[in-house]
């Protein structure tokens, strides 16, 4: 086990910058969820941790050891791939204990530890059985099983979820979470699924188009986003985001509409400065002597009701967790609570507010 | 419903149409091969002869040194296909993973090129190096034909294996070479039998090397039977008989290991010489 | 490849793949790199072996544009690598739509249909040799048969080169058939359908829908046949070697007697470049022509 260090790392592909000076710091033990949208140079930047990328630029330490230069083999990381990439040719044992024959491991010890790693995983009965004739789940077992069979210093996973179904899903994401208190091995996993991230990962690093946008615990995350980016990628249904300035100690929206301000704001700072107001649509309460809106679209799932509004021309999305009755083209009066509401300068699109 | 029996029977009419001048031929061949001169110079001819003519096949043995040009055929098809696969099995995955489409570009000309234009440089080359005489020039130059065929085949095989399982055993801490013998060579394994079978039969079947590059001594089957032709009365059970003896062995791989076969010319679309 | 931000460093995390390629390398320099250079070399040279050697630079490609073997060599070329492309395009295509419907016994008539492709060319044109016979050959008695007076086959100046193109179309149909069928195999059913709902009728399906889809396929099926047409060395060398007279001797066959009956290495050696020329730009007008008719990704399936 072991800490991790990125610092400023960087990885062009020809001319194409993917990853454009990243930093990271993980401590021992910590699990570690990278996140962001398709393209943003996650799965790039874990086989850059991995050796499978040289890097262009800047660092990389596992423990006290810098590793940017050494191959694959021989940083003592372990990696969980998307589609798995088991064996087709070897059985589930041979799988799992293929790292320790190509370290000349003893026959012993290699049947101490693939059994033992089966046993956490239970996958005692399939050990005799070729990759192909294993369910998806059970794949995806195995191919933890190698990792875990390595003992190594990081745990890297590559969405490794993506290819099961969403049941599954759900149950796997449970187990790898155990695994990891129980063995509490550094991980860091890649996923482009936010339900993921916020239920797994002791802190999410945000990526996006090469550059780490937020860093910090899943709650960090939702409740103070750094951001445009990260305010509208975490969270879901997205954040309702809606232009305009301050004036007069109220927020008016382009179309007119007048918003209430989160306290302690300084609001003259900002007077004239083109701002975006961001409430999440799980903050927006029906309220009778609220800001007054006609009802576009509702959808109701039986636990919750979704709904979107138009306020004097602003749409504004609100998920209510109470069962109210509402009607398309009813008015609907809703009340936002200002110390839920997020400010950002609209040029920047950082967080402007304390 | 009896539309649909109706159509099939008509496809495999068809088939037919189209198989039998094949089936046609290799009958004829066993029968003349299987008929006394007498039987195969009658006219009307004889189709399925009174008396069978099993002393062609003694006579073919007993005659024409054959089981030498036997030997040297297996010496010569089985050199240069263990050699080609040696080497080019290998080259194939180098190729594959390097993107190295230039070097495709090799291959293709090997493929172009007319065996007779390798043969006039590589005569004078044995010829200066005293190889004239051994099996050495024959084994050589089946390369030319054997290593582009293996290259080309192994090259698509090892393209479509995935990069994954290399980088999992590459993470796992094997060396490049463990990560090729361990496992990219096991999941290739198809392929080094489709290019195996091929390289077999485009060697064995090789004639214009032959022609050249042996003497007495060095011939292979292709190039004695022909030889049986034009320097002997022309007796045509015996000449059957050994053409029949010549190419059983291919057909027989064939008929064993059609799907490969057919697998590697429809990737490929190779032909040898 | 890799631009970095500081000088490149001196490593690689990428196996080193090179030593992989690197006997293969050795070999193809030897075997295909080296009588290239060295007939390139031998081609400006007067030399028959046994004799003296002399440079003489262009004079044996300029012997050759005068050389009235060569042009008739040239057109037997031509003439017996179009029927050999022709005919088995054209019945391997028909083989392919047979084959590509479900009937009994599919799997096994294929591989008896295959093996001709298999067999070694020297015995095949042995039997070919024999049932060509003009007095005791099977097929003239077959003729007979049906009231067709007996042909003279190979030993007709006139019929020397359509009848080696029979044993050249028996074996190779087969080829033609299997790349067809790769096409027909990649053909989607959705179309046909549709087409059906239409009121297609059958030809008009296959000339509408079939014929430009599998286009690309009978294309890579022209190349390569040509390629092979214009190398038959075998079957022709086998049965006739070049006769009667000169009738059937194509530039391979011409290439032989210069080079190995007559040791007219030099000469011999510029006639190799030029033959290899003609089959390269030939080779890449089809490629060209390939193109054109390129309807999809499927295509690419070489
Ligand atoms: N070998 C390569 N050569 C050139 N560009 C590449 C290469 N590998 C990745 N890229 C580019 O780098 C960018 C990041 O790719 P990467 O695979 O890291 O994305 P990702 O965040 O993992 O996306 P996803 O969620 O879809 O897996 C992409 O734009 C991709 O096109
Ligand atoms: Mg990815």
């Amino acid at each position: 086990m072991a800490s991790v260090r990125i610092v400023n790392a960087k990885k062009n592909f020809g001319a194409v910058k993917v990853i454009r000076g990243v930093d990271i710091d993980i401590a021992d033990g910590e699990f570690v969820v990278l996140v962001g949208p398709s393209g943003c140079g996650k799965s790039t930047l874990l086989r850059m941790i991995a050796g499978l990328e040289e890097v262009s630029g800047g660092e990389i330490y596992i423990g006290q050891r810098e590793v940017s230069h050494l191959r694959a083999r021989d940083r003592d990381i372990a990696m969980v791939f998307q589609n798995y990439a088991l064996y087709p040719h070897m059985t589930v044992s041979d799988n799992m204990g293929f790292a320790l024959k190509l370290k000349k491991a003893g026959e012993q010890e290699m049947n101490d530890k693939v059994a033992r790693a089966a046993s956490i995983l239970g996958l005692e009965n399939l050990l005799e059985r070729l990759p192909r004739q294993l369910s998806g789940g059970q794949r995806q077992r195995v191919a933890m099983g190698r990792a875990i069979v390595r003992d190594p210093q990081v745990f890297l996973f590559d969405e490794p979820l993506s290819n099961l179904d969403a049941k599954l899903r759900v149950q796997m994401r449970g187990e790898i979470r155990a695994l990891h208190r129980r063995i509490g091995t550094t991980t860091i996993y890649v996923t482009h699924d936010q339900v993921e991230a916020m239920t797994m990962a002791d802190k999410i690093v945000v990526l996006h188009d090469g550059l780490v946008e937020q860093i910090g615990t899943p709650l960090e995350l939702y409740d103070r986003p750094d951001n445009l980016f990260v305010a509208g990628f975490i969270g879901s249904p997205a954040m309702n985001f809606i232009d305009g300035r301050i004036e007069n100690g109220e927020f008016k929206a382009i179309g007119g509409l007048a918003l209430p301000l989160p306290e302690g704001l300084p609001a003259g700072k900002f007077a004239g400065v083109e701002l975006v107001y961001g409430i999440r649509p799980e903050h927006i309460r029906a309220k009778a002597d609220g800001i007054q809106g006609t009802v576009d679209l509702v959808e109701g799932t039986g636990s919750e009701v979704y709904a979107k509004l138009d306020c004097q021309g602003q749409a504004i999305y609100c998920l209510f967790r109470e069962r109210i009755q509402i009607e398309y083209q009813q008015s609907l009066c809703i009340g936002l609570d200002p110390s839920l509401v997020h400010i950002f300068d609209k040029a920047t699109g950082k967080r402007v507010v304390v | 419903m009896t539309h649909k029996i109706l159509g099939r029977i008509g496809f495999l009419f068809a088939a037919l149409v189209f198989v039998s001048p094949v089936v046609l031929f290799f009958l004829w061949m066993l029968s003349l091969s299987l008929k006394f001169e007498i039987d195969n110079a009658a006219y009307p001819p004889v189709f399925i002869p009174e008396h069978f003519a099993w002393s062609n096949y003694v006579k073919v043995f007993a005659e024409n040194n054959f089981f030498r040009y036997f030997w040297n055929s297996l010496l010569v098809t089985g050199t240069a296909t263990l050699l080609a696969l040696v080497i080019g099995v290998p080259a194939g995955y180098g190729i594959a993973r390097l993107k190295a489409q230039k070097s495709a570009i090799v291959i293709m000309i090997a493929r172009m090129t007319p065996g007779l234009s390798f043969l006039i440089p590589m005569f004078l080359l044995f010829q200066w190096m005293n190889l004239i005489g051994t099996l050495w020039p024959q084994i050589i130059i089946h390369l030319v034909v054997t290593v582009p065929l293996v290259v080309w085949i192994m090259m698509g095989y090892f393209e479509t294996t995935p990069i994954e399982l290399e980088e999992a055993a590459s993470i796992d801490g094997a060396t490049s070479w463990q990560v090729f013998r361990m496992v990219a060579l096991p999941i290739a394994k198809p392929g080094i039998v489709v290019s195996f079978i091929l390289s077999i039969i485009f060697s064995w079947n090789n004639f214009v090397f032959g022609v050249v590059l042996a003497n007495r001594e060095t011939r292979t089957l292709p190039v004695a039977v022909y030889n049986m032709l034009s320097f002997e009365q022309v007796s045509w059970g015996p000449l059957a008989a050994a053409a029949l003896i010549v190419t059983l062995p291919v057909l027989i791989l064939t008929m064993f290991a059609q799907k490969e076969i057919v697998a590697g010319l429809t990737a490929g679309a190779v032909k040898g010489g | 490849m890799i631009s970095t931000d500081r000088a490149v460093p001196s490593y690689r995390l990428a196996p080193n793949y090179r030593p992989f390629v690197m006997p293969a390398l050795i070999v193809v320099c030897a075997v295909i790199i080296f009588p290239w250079a060295f007939t390139v070399w031998m081609s400006a040279n007067d030399w028959t072996l046994g004799q003296a050697r002399t440079f003489v630079g262009a004079e044996n490609y300029i012997n050759l544009a005068l050389d009235a073997r060569f042009w008739e060599s040239l057109w037997h070329t031509i003439y017996y690598t179009a029927l050999a492309v022709i005919l088995p395009l054209f019945l391997g295509t028909i083989a392919a739509l047979i084959f590509d419907e479900q009937f009994p016994l599919r799997g096994f008539l294929r591989g008896v249909f295959v093996m001709p492709m298999m067999a070694t060319p020297v015995a095949i044109a042995l039997v070919w040799t024999m049932m060509f016979h003009p007095q005791l050959g099977i097929l003239n008695y077959f003729l007979s048969l049906v009231g067709i007076e007996a042909q003279g086959w190979i030993y007709d100046q006139a019929t020397v080169i359509p009848s080696l193109v029979i044993v050249e179309v028996w074996q190779w149909t087969p080829l033609v058939m299997l790349i067809v069928l790769g096409g027909l195999a990649a053909v989607p059913r959705e179309p046909y359908e549709s087409a059906e709902i239409d009121g297609a009728n059958g030809w008009q399906k296959f000339r509408y829908l079939t014929l430009p889809m599998i286009g690309p396929f009978l294309m890579i099926a022209v190349i390569i046949r040509t390629i092979d047409a214009l190398k038959s060395f075998d079957i022709i060398y086998a049965m006739t070697q070049g006769g009667p007279g000169t009738a059937s001797e194509t530039i391979n066959i011409y290439l032989y007697n210069v080079a190995f009956s007559y040791y007219n290495i030099g000469y011999a050696s510029a006639m190799a470049i030029i033959f290899f020329i003609l089959i390269v730009i030939l080779s890449f007008v089809l490629l060209i022509v390939r193109q054109c008719t390129v309807w999809s990704q499927a295509g690419d399936g070489k």
